[in-house]
């Protein structure tokens, strides 16, 4: 049985940013199970990070053991080929991408031939999923996250639209993305903090979220006009007591 | 540097005293690049740790950092007497070089007479080959150039690197160059070695070339440096009024 191409773009949350709201791992380790093991197996990649120790350990304290399969690949401590970390990555279930500076995640995933690793992951039905940088990086274009100086960088392009994250919490975030999707960067989608874009194949899913407040957004340019729609967000927390919503 | 200062030998400062002593201001401006490392917390402390106390004035510049602690990485970087390269994985080192613009930045940078330095991968980057264990076993790497060449690293620390330098000079995929043990280093002036100079005594450098298809490693015994035995050319200065004085500029020069 084909797996289903799919990628989870979080605007901003999971273990990285929302502790003890567990709500988007769990909606991703929902995914990674429902195309496989009972116990996923899940790769971390803090690479937009620098691979920061702290950052590592506390994927594995949200990712235990007993939960699923755990484990991690640093590009800057390498010590196995590139052949093995291409079937490492093809072996999981699900791929989680941290967060951090996404033009520094771009540049170390594209040297180490991991961009199209990935790209092979997805199209074998691996789950994909991260937050900020590694939201940013499924798209063809996406806003960097500067502070007061947001521009467009290239991501591997999976999802051929472009992406901005934290849209709710730094304000300049809104207007630099609207003038880039005047200028001609594709259009795409926004999402805030806990706001989570689920992607099967190349197009929208679904719109989830850990807090009931979070948005998302689609921006598109029509008829040389940048118009922004709300898209319908699923509260995950309020999931058990509503009926199953159809994709 | 084949390996050694601050982040190798903390408690021995000769190496990181001579790149000082290399720039002619009396109060260097040393900014470190731990890109390397990932802009590891770790490095980026032990660096401030280590030259605090010295009379320079020491800054640092993480590329992962730059969003929420914004740098302008050109007019920072030319400011300075002294740029100082952490090590870590080569192969990431100049990607993340090049999706910043600090490899052109770096060249100006060198061209203007600004003292380039550097450990390991911060070693290997300024000459045309390098043998890297970044991708996991050693391999060669293509560096920025400025040094004509080939250079391998921790020569006697980590001897695995040593067959794969000998058997890609001697085949010719890369140049020839110099292989450096930890705790010693080259000065270049311009594309010329000046010096060989080392932190403790048994470090060597060796020039390695082919000759027939085979290669030939020829020692250069370094001079050793003295580790100054409080020595320290900041007496005139109390260490805490030269704390006070750094902060002070941190806070009027950075953020």
């Amino acid at each position: 049985m084909t797996r289903p191409r799919q990628i989870v773009a979080f605007g901003g949350g999971g273990f990285s940013m929302e502790a003890g709201n567990p709500l988007l791992d769990d909606y991703v380790l929902g995914l990674a199970a429902a195309a496989g093991r009972d116990r996923p197996k899940v790769c971390f990649l803090p690479t937009a990070s620098g691979d920061a120790d702290h950052y590592v350990v506390r994927f594995y304290r949200h990712f235990p053991a007993g939960r699923c399969e755990p484990s991690h690949i640093s590009l800057f401590r390498r010590d196995c080929g590139t052949d093995d970390i291409r079937s490492h990555l093809l072996d999981q279930d699900l791929i989680y991408v941290g967060g951090g500076s996404v033009i520094c995640l771009m540049g170390v995933l594209r040297a180490h031939g991991l961009d199209v690793a990935l790209r092979e992951a997805w199209e074998a039905g691996v789950v994909l999923c991260g937050l900020s940088a590694g939201s940013l990086c499924w798209f063809a274009e996406a806003m960097t996250g500067y502070h007061g100086n947001s521009r467009p960088v290239q991501g591997i392009g999976l999802i051929p639209r472009s992406n901005a994250v934290h849209y709710d919490k730094e304000p300049h975030r809104r207007p630099a993305y609207h003038a880039a999707v005047a200028g001609g960067m594709p259009g795409g989608f926004a999402a805030e903090d806990g706001a989570a874009l689920h992607f099967v194949g190349e197009e929208l899913a679904r719109v989830v979220s850990s807090r009931p407040e979070s948005r998302a957004f689609r921006v598109d340019r029509v008829d040389d006009e940048v118009v922004e729609t709300q898209l319908v967000t699923h509260y995950l927390g309020a999931e058990t007591a509503e009926p199953a919503l159809a994709a | 540097m084949g390996g050694g200062g601050f982040t190798m030998e903390p408690e021995n400062p000769a190496l990181d005293d001579y790149v000082r002593t290399l720039a002619p201001a009396r109060e260097p401006r040393i900014c470190l690049l731990p890109t390397a490392g990932g802009d590891s917390e770790d490095q980026i402390r032990r660096f401030h740790t280590a030259f605090s106390d010295k009379l320079c004035e020491p800054t640092h510049i993480s590329l992962f950092r730059l969003g929420t602690h914004p740098v302008p990485l050109r007019e920072h970087l030319l400011a300075q007497d002294i740029i100082y390269v952490g090590g870590g994985s080569m192969i990431n080192l100049l990607a993340l070089w090049r999706a910043h613009g600090l490899d052109e930045i770096l060249r100006e940078a060198w061209q203007s007479g600004i003292v380039l330095a550097g450990l390991s991968a911060g070693s290997m980057c300024w000459f045309e080959w390098g043998v890297t264990k970044s991708v996991g076993a050693p391999v060669p790497a293509r560096g920025l150039g400025f040094l004509p060449g080939s250079n391998s690293v921790h020569y006697d620390g980590e001897p695995e690197r040593r067959p794969v330098y000998l058997s890609s000079v001697a085949s010719g995929a890369i140049p020839p160059g110099w292989a450096v043990d930890d705790s010693a280093g080259l000065l270049f002036r311009g594309a010329r070695l000046a010096e060989v100079v080392a932190s403790r005594p048994g470090a060597r450098a060796y020039r390695v070339r082919a000759v027939d298809g085979e290669t030939v490693e020829e020692v250069i015994e370094p001079r050793l440096l003295k580790a100054p035995a409080h020595a320290d050319p900041t007496a005139p200065l109390a260490v805490e009024e030269l704390r006070a004085l750094h902060a002070a500029r941190r806070g009027r020069r950075l953020d």
